[in-house]
């Protein structure tokens, strides 16, 4: 019986949608091998301006780099070509580190290689802080940073008027699949920044929870911008519980009573279950057109800085 | 027959039930999960090139301490039995003892041992993508002390690393490949 197991294991497995999804996982992966990556035709070249009140740039994926006032964030950077080794960008990344001459603060959402880049990281400017989740500092370098602070959830530090706080979100642990066991529930987080009366959520990477983003809209009292991710969509099979596609980052986006959302997390680099090219992009698009909320979806191109408020401009 | 169907249920079991043993939200233990204790008993390879011919062994190995340089200072350099990968290929020096059971009897004896230094200088990406280990092991075949000057590297975020080992005195020479699961 025991020497038919693996027999039975895989007619069971070729019977199954299984084959199916990682012959096609398997295939894309190849083939993205050969894909030249799609290069952003205009950089951010000065994404740090004078008279902004809130203003933020979109790198590619989930890095985001936010200005506030006169204060500069950077929101899981990621400048490489690959990430884990393995996944390979369709697009360059929108903003070469090398124009950034300072930051205020670092923000790591979570552990995994498309959020927490150790060589990306390398190339920031090190005057600034760097904030890490809740479990996040044995798999942190030291990298020269002012300061590191891991944030429990809903832990706040305040550092010359900043106000950082830690707030819960649905996701999960580990970096490199079988540390999950032992990492237990902590590794990943949003954060809440306040600066001079501007408040901004950035979700990091999440599935949907109802409880958790009614609390954070409650404490916080809402938001000036939401930076919420909207893919992998095909999330039936595998990510129902740790990402959000479209329709859910918009509730997310109401949960939290955020006034603007930036969509992340999508069209950047090889997502290998989602059935078509811009799949992500292509439902938010119908789910923006369907809930009627076209003006408070803030949809950048990879590279494309949007000054959200700023001296008497949009969003005043 | 059946003791060995017992055996790959109790492993299958245990490996899904990879959870931290005390139930806490972390395991500050990372070693106490089921998991982590069965990949332990996935040994290495390798095969000692020396004058008689070319011995295989599988190999065990059990690190007792480590000081890791390349973490945060945030966080404890030291770890006993068990580490967080990073903070080993981001940089560190670690105890290492092994035991090794040779395929065929070598000078004697099927089984070996093993102990040394073996420190980590990060290459790439922090070491997480390629990694140099530079040490000195002794390892004894048959009773008998031989010691080796060790060097290699490790990859895919440290799991896999190759080193070779070589004893001057004996001429012996010994190829070692790990699979890493800290």
């Amino acid at each position: 019986m025991f020497r038919l197991l693996p027999i039975l294991l895989l007619l069971s497995f070729l019977g199954s949608g299984c084959s199916f999804v990682l012959g096609r996982y398997t295939s894309r992966a190849l083939g993205q091998i050969v894909e030249p990556i799609k290069p952003v035709e205009q950089k951010a070249t000065a994404p740090v301006r004078d008279s902004v009140r809130l203003a933020a740039t979109w790198i590619g994926h989930a890095s985001v780099l936010i200005q506030i006032h006169d204060k500069v964030f950077i929101i899981d950077p990621v400048f490489s070509n690959t990430v884990g080794m393995l996944a390979q960008r369709a697009i360059e990344a929108g903003l070469d580190p090398s124009v950034l001459t300072r930051l205020d603060f670092t923000l790591i959402s979570h552990l995994h290689f498309d959020h927490f880049n150790y060589g990306s990281i390398d190339r920031l400017p090190k005057e600034g802080r760097l904030i890490i989740p809740p479990g996040g500092t044995p798999y942190t370098p030291e990298f020269g940073f002012l300061e590191t602070i891991e944030l429990q959830t809903w832990e706040m530090q305040e550092w010359d008027g900043v106000r950082i706080t830690a707030v819960p979100v649905q996701h999960f642990s580990g970096r490199y699949g079988f540390d999950i066991g032992w990492m237990g529930r902590v590794g990943y987080t949003g954060y809440v920044i306040e600066y001079k009366g501007v408040r901004v959520f950035l979700a990091g990477d999440t599935g949907y929870h109802e409880e958790h983003f009614k609390e954070i809209g409650r404490r916080f009292g809402g938001f000036d911008l939401a930076a919420i991710p909207i893919a992998p969509v095909n999330s039936r099979i595998f990510s129902s519980r740790v990402h959000v596609g479209p329709e859910g980052a918009l509730q997310i986006m109401r949960d939290v009573n955020a006034r603007m959302m930036l969509p992340i997390h999508y069209g950047t680099f090889f997502q290998g279950m989602e059935p078509e090219p811009n799949f992500a992009e292509k439902l938010l698009l119908e789910a923006i057109s369907e809930q009627d909320v076209a003006d408070r979806v803030v949809k950048l191109d990879v590279g494309e800085t949007r000054v959200l408020k700023g001296e008497g401009g949009l969003g005043d | 027959m059946m003791r060995s169907g017992i055996y790959w249920k109790a492993f299958l079991l245990l490996a899904a039930l990879d959870i931290p043993l005390f139930g806490q939200e972390a395991s500050p233990l990372g070693w106490t999960t089921p998991g982590w204790i069965w990949y332990q008993t996935i040994p290495g390879m390798s095969w000692t090139a020396h004058d008689a011919g070319t011995n295989y062994a599988l190999e065990w190995e059990v690190m007792p301490l480590l000081y890791s340089f390349g973490l945060t200072k945030r966080a404890t350099p030291w770890k006993m039995l068990f580490t967080e990968p990073p903070a080993r290929f981001t940089g560190s020096v670690e105890v290492l003892i092994g035991a090794q059971l040779y395929t065929s009897e070598f000078r004697g004896s099927h089984w070996g041992f093993s102990g040394g230094v073996l420190g980590h200088v990060p290459l790439i990406e922090r070491g997480e993508y390629l990694a140099l280990n530079v040490g000195a092991m002794r390892r004894w075949i048959a009773g008998a002390p031989h010691d080796f000057a060790v060097g290699g590297a490790s990859t895919l975020f440290g799991f896999i690393e190759y080193n070779v080992h070589y004893a001057p005195k004996s001429e012996m020479w010994v190829h070692q490949v790990g699979v890493r699961f800290f």
